[in-house]
């Protein structure tokens, strides 16, 4: 049987009922789209991810990027992937209708995107990458730049990339060494090296143009002095032809996953001729990339969920054909040995992923609606209010389908016992590519850090009550719909204790101890995001009841919810009473005592 | 000489479904169903656009359905057909009813070519095509098939398989036929069914998608069409095929011939 890559019924249950996505439409930013838009729009795509993207996964897994004569070849199959992708709207479904966009709600697109990632990440990667580089240019660039630079990117005739590490600056954008010296002529003529740069370089489109953080002569140190360049591989001579602009690959990463996309070290101005075109202002580079976090983010979130769906998918088909031994009471030796499915410990498994999966769906799903409604709602306020949520959102959309979504491919390949070890099945290669998850857009360290030292406290616990009301919005919903009220009651409970704990280490701050705040700032996320995923699972339940019919799938759903509620938010109690008591284990440990 | 071409597009359950039998044998079990366009329409709707696409002209799609059907009229619409055609029909329908029904649209639009699938993967007739040619007093060719593979370069630039005379009166066709090809020279208008080895159908580009809306669907009823499309067929049972028996092993080739031979009379 064909992997499904994500179970159908759970986006349309998560878009309809839980979220009731369709309502976006009645906003004017919406007018051109129908619901019929957007049903085929996700049929087209969810078809081709199955048809024709899963069947290039492997291959691609298996052959990766090669360097060549100076430059990247990439495997033969993104030759005739590519220009299915930018048909398709991969580049430019969310974008506007301005600049050749089709303007749909980014939460369909993210929910059609899940499949994409889901068939093959590497290839998709592509598209995102393209993408933000493209939406950098059109929010920030100067009208020339976007005439220059938009089509092109936007019509996918080129690709981009988001140049950003170095390597004495990955976690630490403010020591991004990268120099760019003004010229008579506008540009700026640029120097220095990048590292792991994603689609740093291919050999399907004409051109290539690196969004590069970069220090203009003369700026302040630290973040204050980061300006954004577009840097394309060729630049537009005086007679309107492309020529090389002194970007060089200096070497291809080899890398435990995502193979299919080659991440490149790159050299700029080797010969002193690579020309440079500031986006925006100077110094602002930042700024403009933390603005575009956001959508990031999410999309960091979206490729953790997508690779712990498609594994899981392959899992439970497994787990259904699969026979192997008894059950341990059973007392007939010569009974027929029973499916995987059917012991105890296996459905324990893939419930979990089942949770993990469909729960980190919700979280990435709900995060893509408010990113709609902060864009397009029609009250200012609302927009406000809005944008404040998914500020507080944003790091645990990041990092709770990359951790979680970690641990459950780890048990999707469990479930195949000996077999998910071996590349004959394809869980071992879901599990490399997940792992990239923790660390790219800001690795699982630093988004704790985010949450607790800036998004909670922001503007005097701002941050924090938002999410609360949003929580507790989740809770009269499900006691609306009749879900059972422990269920409720948990939540509400955790949502104490977190709030308790959040004023704790706020207070730590404001007393001047910020390590001492911070000191359990990856516990505080898991502790949040757990808690918020338990909300996510209570209003799947609600919207299970509010269903007129009930089907086998609803039942899933709210076992699922069930076991989330059950195993997993109990330990943010004890998760909360670590990050305030300021447990010193690791603080204490001396130099020499590793 | 511009082309005019008649597709079908039939909503038809999606084999990646579970169908099952329902319980009282009288049909399928609808609920959790997903439904999609039958792949040798799908396929006919590709020809017709790559016929269109070399010679010019338009393709009118045409589905006989609830207002469900509706979405397989657009998905023909965002692959590039002109217009579509509705027949708002929500009962039983056989597919003497159907022929009928696109015999009438086709005295109305006149169209070259019929290109319709060779059968529906839903109850897999294979009658249609035949019927409407018959009754039409067209030529028919069924099976069409490509001489060339999927993988071949003719394909992969999305030529035609099949191909017109000079002089646009003649259609060649090449047909899947029992261990081989055939060939076929039909006088147009012409009645063409699909196989599955015609073509690759193209995914809709998303700027099509968008665009098939506005589109122009025409609205009909058997009744407008004056066809009477009460069945003249009734389903009497419905039910799974019985569940495959375990496999045995035998010790030896003699066995093997003695069982084939008593127990299973296959040879
Ligand atoms: C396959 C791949 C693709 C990539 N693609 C791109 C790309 O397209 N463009 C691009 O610009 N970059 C890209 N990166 C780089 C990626 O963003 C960085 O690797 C990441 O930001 C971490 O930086 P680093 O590797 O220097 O690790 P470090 O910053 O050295 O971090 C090492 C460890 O220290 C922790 N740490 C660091 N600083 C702190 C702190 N202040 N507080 C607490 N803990 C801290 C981190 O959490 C981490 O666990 C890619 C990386 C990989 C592996």
């Amino acid at each position: 049987m064909k992997n499904p890559l994500l179970d159908d019924r759970d986006l349309d249950f998560q878009l309809r009922a839980v979220l009731h996505a369709d309502a976006l439409l009645t906003l004017p930013a919406f007018a051109h789209v129908s619901a019929a838009d957007l049903d085929a729009m996700l049929s087209t795509w969810r078809r081709f991810a199955r048809d024709v993207l899963l069947p290039t996964y492997r291959p691609m897994d298996e052959q990766p990027a090669v360097l060549r004569d100076g430059g990247v070849v990439c495997h033969p199959a993104m030759k005739a992937l590519w220009p299915q992708l930018v048909d398709l709207g991969a580049i430019t479904a969310s974008r506007p209708l301005g600049v050749g966009g089709q303007q749909l709600p980014l939460t369909h697109v993210t929910a059609g995107t899940l499949y994409l990632m889901a068939a093959n990440l590497s290839a998709n990667g592509f598209a995102g990458l393209t993408l933000g580089a493209g939406h950098l240019i059109e929010a920030f660039g100067s009208d020339a730049l976007k005439a220059e630079l938009l089509p092109p990117l936007y019509e996918g005739r080129w690709t981009g990339t988001m140049a950003l590490t170095e390597p004495q600056a990955g976690s630490s954008l403010a020591d991004v060494r990268t120099r760019a010296t003004p010229t008579a002529q506008g540009h700026f003529l640029v120097s220095g090296a990048k590292l792991f740069i994603s689609g740093g370089d291919n050999d399907f489109v004409e051109n290539v143009v690196h969004l590069t953080l970069a220090r203009l002569d003369g700026a302040p140190a630290g973040t204050r002095g980061i300006s954004l360049l577009a840097i394309p591989k060729k630049r537009r001579a005086a007679d309107g032809s492309l020529v090389a602009n002194d970007v060089k690959v200096t070497g291809l990463i080899h890398k435990l996953g995502w193979r299919g996309i080659p991440s490149a070290a790159l050299a700029f101005g080797e010969a002193n001729d690579c020309h440079g075109y500031l986006v925006g202002e100077a110094h602002q580079g930042l700024k403009y990339m933390f603005q575009m976090m956001n959508e990031a983010r999410i999309m960091v979130g979206a490729n953790g969920v997508a690779t712990a769906a498609v594994a899981y998918q392959q899992a439970v088909a497994y787990a259904k054909d699969r026979v192997q031994g008894r059950p341990p009471w059973a007392k007939d030796p010569a009974a027929p040995p029973v499916r995987l499915v059917e012991h105890a410990d296996v459905r324990r498994q893939l419930l979990r992923q089942k949770a993990i999966v469909e729960g980190g769906t919700a979280l990435v799903l709900r995060t893509a609606h408010l990113a709609d409604l902060a864009a397009h709602a029609a009250e200012p306020a609302q927009r406000h209010d809005t944008e404040r949520l998914l500020s507080v959102l944003t790091p645990l959309t990041k990092t709770f389908p990359a951790e979680k979504g970690f641990e459950s491919c780890a048990l999707a390949v469990q479930v195949h016992g000996g077999y998910g070890y071996s590349s004959e099945y394809p869980v071992e290669a879901w599990l490399r590519d997940q792992k990239l998850n923790t660390l790219h857009e800001g690795t699982t360290g630093i988004q704790g850090l985010d949450l607790l030292g800036r998004k909670v406290v922001a503007d005097g616990g701002e941050g924090w009550r938002a999410l609360a009301r949003a929580v507790e919005a989740g809770c009269v919903r499900a006691e609306r719909a009749s879900v059972p009220a422990e269920w409720t009651r948990g939540v509400r409970e955790i949502a104490g204790v977190l709030e308790e704990a959040t004023l704790a280490l706020a207070g730590k701050a404001l007393e001047g101890d910020v390590p001492g705040m911070l000191l359990h700032s990856a516990d505080y996320l898991d502790a949040v995001s757990t808690w918020v995923v338990a909300w996510l699972w209570l209003e799947q339940a609600a919207a299970v009841h509010e269903a007129p019919l009930r089907t086998a799938f609803h039942e899933g759903k709210l076992r699922a919810a069930q076991y989330w509620l059950a195993t997993e938010l109990p330990r943010c109690r004890q998760l909360a009473a670590l990050c305030v008591a300021g447990e010193d284990s690791y603080a204490q440990v001396p130099e020499e005592g590793w | 000489m511009p082309l005019k071409i008649l597709v079908t597009a039939k909503r038809v359950e999606d084999s990646e479904s579970k169908i099952r039998a329902n319980p009282a044998g009288t049909g399928i079990v609808l609920e959790g169903l997903k439904y999609k366009m039958n792949p040798f329409d799908e396929i006919g709707v590709e020809e017709a656009l790559r016929l269109v696409a070399k010679h010019g002209g338009e393709v009118v799609v045409a589905s006989i359905g609830s207002k469900d059907c509706h979405e397989q009229l657009r998905q023909a619409l965002a692959m590039g057909a002109t217009r579509a055609i509705w027949v708002n029909h929500a009962g039983p329908i056989d597919q003497l009813g159907v022929a009928g029904c696109l015999m009438k649209i086709c005295e109305r639009e006149k169209p070259n070519l019929a290109i319709l699938g060779k059968q529906s993967i839903d109850d897999d007739q294979n009658q249609v095509g035949q019927y409407l040619a018959e009754w039409l007093g067209w030529s028919q060719a069924t099976f069409a098939s490509k001489e060339e593979s999927l993988d071949s370069d003719a394909e992969k630039s999305k030529t035609p398989a099949l191909k017109l005379t000079a002089d646009g009166a003649w259609v060649t066709v090449v047909r899947e036929v029992d261990g081989g090809l055939e060939t076929l020279e039909c006088k147009l208008p012409a009645v063409v069914t699909t196989d599955l080895r015609l073509n690759q159908p193209r995914f809709s580009k998303l700027p099509d998608i968008m665009k098939a809306k506005t589109k122009p669907l025409e609205e009909l009823t058997p009744a407008a069409l004056g066809v009477d499309v009460t069945p003249q067929l009734t389903v009497t049972s419905m039910k799974a095929p019985p569940a495959r028996k375990a496999g045995i092993k035998v010790p030896d080739v003699a066995a093997l011939v003695d069982k084939l031979k008593n127990e299973a009379k296959a040879i």
